[in-house]
């Protein structure tokens, strides 16, 4: 258990290392407050004076509390957890769409668009005719294509046109 | 044409989903160790295998507050009581069905509950055997016994269901409930 806590805490972001910690921290109130409510439970044939079991209820409701609380805290962490993811996929679907409208505005053909988003991924002539199994020249060739198609001087620049996008606030222009 | 090119960023095909919260898997692997520590170290006399049992009642009542409380799979109306859709479940599979339940799966959410209950049966006589009104009684130490054999017995047959579903749609059960994440393989779908 411990392996597995330490294991989540440092593989995890920020988030995910709260959400483990919080879980952590429920599970031991909860097993402090059955412990308490057990031996309170145990305690009701007269064997302690009264005192004694007021304050054992009193530590058990309030531990049962600091579960409930933690718990709603817990919820509350995971949701904001997948909103966030669920908002960075939809950027992503957003800029792929992006991507196409341009491709498809500048008429790219077929190939030039595979290559296009090869290009936008990184990666270098070499390997990109690696990838197609075609001649590096083919390759120089298209880009070369894209790059007139589009109006920009360069591999830096076709990458920029797409940066403006996400830059800016209203969609592509 | 581009398509194939998104296949490769996993955009489509094989997809992690994010299933287990850490609560979820913190409390089923610390009942597992409860109950092995139960059954096998502890001295079902003294006060260690007392403590452990309500230990794991604990972590039991914990799970049921968070099957109310915590986010979507971890709650109750994820893993609905319905013998109907196991039998569903068992005839689609047998037929072939390629889709992967995002929580447990219709028969798995019997043996849910059939292990809570198990567990809620042992904690109960096992605190009646140390009260003053119900030592010695034989009943209860019979049901305690009973209830214990058939825990071993429905954790022998779950064992075997997350390992049978494993083979089946290739989903690496055990790993999603120490990540959190289930691998859903290409061509698979979700319900």
């Amino acid at each position: 258990m411990i392996k597995w806590i330490t294991e989540n805490l440092r593989s995890g972001d920020a988030d995910a290392r709260r959400a483990v910690l919080m879980a952590a921290m429920i599970v031991v109130q909860g097993l402090c407050a059955a412990f308490y409510m057990g031996d309170a439970i145990l305690d009701l044939d007269g064997s302690e004076p009264l005192a004694h079991l007021v304050l054992e209820s009193l530590v058990a409701t309030v531990l049962c509390l600091g579960v409930l609380f933690f718990m709603l805290e817990l919820r509350r962490l995971l949701a904001r957890m997948d909103q966030a993811k669920q908002g960075l996929r939809a950027a992503q679907g957003e800029m792929s769409a992006v991507i196409d409208t341009f491709f498809t505005r500048w008429g790219l053909t077929s190939a030039e668009r595979e290559v296009g988003l090869l290009i936008l991924k990184g990666v270098d002539n070499e390997n990109i005719a690696r990838i197609r199994g075609r001649a590096v020249g083919t390759v120089r060739a298209q880009s070369a294509s894209i790059y007139g198609k589009a109006g920009v001087d360069g591999r830096a620049q076709l990458i920029s046109v797409f940066m403006e996008e996400l830059l800016a606030s209203d969609g592509p222009a | 044409m581009s398509e194939s090119i998104q296949h490769q960023g996993g955009r489509e095909g094989a997809r992690t989903i994010r299933v287990w919260d850490p609560l979820v898997r913190l409390i089923h692997w610390s009942v597992v160790l409860g109950i092995l520590l139960n059954a096998a170290v502890t001295d079902p006399e003294g006060p260690l295998h007392e403590y452990v049992g309500y230990a794991v009642l604990g972590l039991v009542l914990l799970r049921m507050a968070w099957g109310v409380l915590g986010p979507a799979p971890a709650r109750f109306s994820a893993i609905p009581f319905s013998p109907n859709a196991a039998v569903r479940h068992v005839r689609d599979t047998v037929r072939g069905d390629r889709s992967v339940h995002l929580s447990h799966n219709p028969l798995g959410a019997l043996m849910v509950y059939n292990i809570w209950m198990t567990l809620g049966v042992i904690c109960a006589t096992g605190i009646m055997m140390g009260t003053t009104a119900f030592f010695g009684v034989g009943w209860v130490e019979d049901a305690h016994e009973l209830a214990f054999n058939w825990l071993m017995l429905s954790v022998v047959l779950h064992v075997l269901g997350v390992l049978l579903d494993q083979r089946r749609t290739g989903v690496a059960l055990v790993k999603a409930m120490v990540s959190g994440d289930k691998n859903i393989p290409d061509g698979w779908s979700t319900k």
